[in-house]
């Protein structure tokens, strides 16, 4: 009889990092966290260092590529193309403030968050319908199968000919972005639940429900946070992309903005907004992760 | 009516589609009386873990049948528990939470539930790691964890499938005394597979030697000797030549059936 010992890996720890030394104990923590930021800081500097050469011995032109002195140089004047209130299309000259920005980046987050919110959720449903009842497979799979290899770009017309414009398409594009690709992985997930969780599970005479909400749910777990997690930023791409075509307001729709009335210095400033919300919402994402999966060891559960 | 385990003429043959149907079993008798320790000896692959998992109810028979208490064997039972090769503890739960799961589906009152879970953690030597995770314990613990855990369903028969076989030498050891101490402590009977000639002598009153697929009785070994025992006793060193000798014949079978696929 083979007993596949995956039940076993699972639970052991990745072996600790090996702690750097010369810190006392506690000031060990800091000066890992001061060494890391150290290295952030030479690897931007390295794309900026770079950038601003180029500029300097004429290579970037200041008109299209603007080094980051240039477009980071006059922020009130970027603030000016940010409208805080993210409901009206094609706004300019309403914001102008460090608020108006915040807004902007909020409701592109808003907009990411409730469509992975979605997305994570009705895909765990489907995936475990699709497992449970088995006529609910039988009709489903084929479709999600089906469905799951188009492009979030191409579902952009279906998303507006079906919610117009306003946040309902972005959301939807965001969901459809992730929700073919969650509900396979659900299923590969409960299809490697380890053997002996189950049967365990039967020889202390759980129900089908109760195997499901009290071992599969806990066990693929770990595992659809990963695929949630590597998803992101493909998440994070529709957005935008919704955003700049469909929606009429938020981060993508500025940078639409700024590419179509040729202002270089707005689409590289919006650039450095979505590299760094993005990077933000990952580490947020981390954090929740790990408090929610606190069985999996930290470096088991994927990502950055 | 025959009280305890009784597993007679049993058959396995999977027919996996499109391939040659493979026979795990012939005509496997075997009783098993109330407190009695049976220990399951054969070669990789004779199908000694798949009966286990037959008496478990976790897999159907092809012929024959089993029966317990006069009881005719279809599905898992609490009376029947059975601890796998590793712990398979639940991750996510801790030890408290693991040993007590079975209690908890069956639905017994938490305060209860409490109550007899911290009395095992304590009989099986764990009364201070309740509240850790399995990731945090060690292999010996871990399988201690999951004896408190068969044993809190109150099992009239433990099933173990090689339990110790992923622990080191001297864990091993210590987990077989620990194991017959919890087996004279309860009136549980025991069916223990194992292939370690070693293990068979330390714990079994009888081993049954199975022989290479298809898997048959090969042989009975009644062991009278009073446990604790001493390997090296001249008895003890006798048998375990005979146990090796059967066991060597079949492991010698299976490579010949081996080599000429």
């Amino acid at each position: 009889m083979a007993i596949s010992d995956t039940g076993s890996r699972r639970m052991r720890r990745a072996a600790p990092r090996i702690p750097f030394g010369g810190w006392p104990e506690a000031g060990r923590a800091t000066g890992r966290a001061a060494i890391s930021a150290g290295w952030w800081c030479a690897s931007l500097g390295l794309l900026v260092g770079f950038w601003e050469l180029a500029w300097a011995v004429g290579w970037a032109n200041p008109i299209l590529l603007p080094p980051p002195h240039i477009f980071l140089a006059d922020l009130t004047d970027q603030f000016r193309y940010f409208d805080p209130t993210g409901g009206r299309a094609g706004a300019m000259g309403e914001g102008g403030s460090v608020w108006s920005v915040l807004g902007v980046v909020g409701w592109t987050t808003m907009r990411v968050t409730v469509g992975l919110v979605l997305g994570f959720v009705l895909s765990l449903f489907v995936g475990v319908a699709i497992r449970y009842f088995d006529v609910v497979g039988k009709l489903t799979l084929p479709l999600v199968t089906i469905l799951a290899p188009i492009s979030p770009v191409a579902w952009i017309p279906v998303a507006v000919f079906l919610f117009g414009i306003g946040n309902a398409p972005a959301i939807f594009l965001v969901f459809v972005a992730i929700f073919f690709v969650m509900t396979l992985s659900t299923l590969t997930q409960i299809d490697q639940v380890p053997k002996e969780y189950i049967q365990l599970a039967r020889t202390v005479g759980a129900s089908k429900r109760q195997i499901y909400r009290h071992v599969i749910l806990p066990a693929i777990l770990p595992g659809l946070f990963v695929t949630l997690r590597m998803n992101l930023f493909a998440a994070w791409m529709v957005v935008l992309i919704a955003e700049a075509v469909g929606v009429g307001s938020g981060l993508g729709q500025v940078t639409m903005m700024a590419r179509n009335t040729f202002n270089a210095s707005l689409v590289f400033f919006t650039m450095t907004l979505i590299g760094l919300t993005g990077f933000l919402f990952d580490k947020a994402f981390g954090l929740i992760q790990r408090k929610v999966l606190w069985w999996v060891g930290p470096s088991n559960v994927g990502g950055l | 009516m025959t009280l305890g385990l009784s597993i007679s003429n049993v058959s396995k043959t999977f027919s996996p589609a499109g391939r040659e149907p493979v026979h795990a079993l012939r005509d496997v008798s075997i009783e098993v009386a109330l407190g009695e320790f049976v220990v399951l000896l054969g070669p990789s692959g004779c199908g000694k873990s798949t009966l286990l998992f037959m008496v478990a109810g976790l897999e159907s028979t092809t012929g024959g049948a089993i029966a317990f208490d006069g009881l005719e064997v279809r599905a898992p039972g609490p009376e029947r528990s059975l601890i796998f090769q590793e712990a398979s503890l639940f991750p996510w739960l801790t030890v408290r939470e693991n040993v007590g799961f079975g209690l908890s589906i069956r639905r017994v009152p938490p305060g209860e539930r409490a109550r007899r879970v911290d009395e095992l953690l304590r009989r099986v030597g764990l009364a201070g790691a309740g509240d850790r995770h399995p990731s945090e314990l060690s292999g010996g613990m871990r399988q201690r964890a999951a004896l408190a855990r068969a044993l809190a369903m109150d099992p009239e028969v433990l099933l173990m499938d090689e339990p110790f076989a992923a622990l080191d030498i001297q864990t091993r050891a210590r987990m077989q005394d620990h194991l017959l101490e919890m087996w004279s402590s309860t009136r549980a009977s025991v069916l223990l597979v194992t292939h370690s000639v070693e293990e068979a002598l330390a714990l079994a009153d009888r081993i049954v030697v199975f022989t290479a697929r298809p898997g048959r009785i090969k042989a009975e070994i009644p062991i009278t000797a009073p446990r604790p025992r001493d390997p090296y006793a001249p008895e003890m060193v006798e048998l375990a030549k005979h146990c090796s000798m059967l066991l060597r014949e079949e492991v010698e079978k299976s490579f010949k059936e081996q080599e000429l696929l």
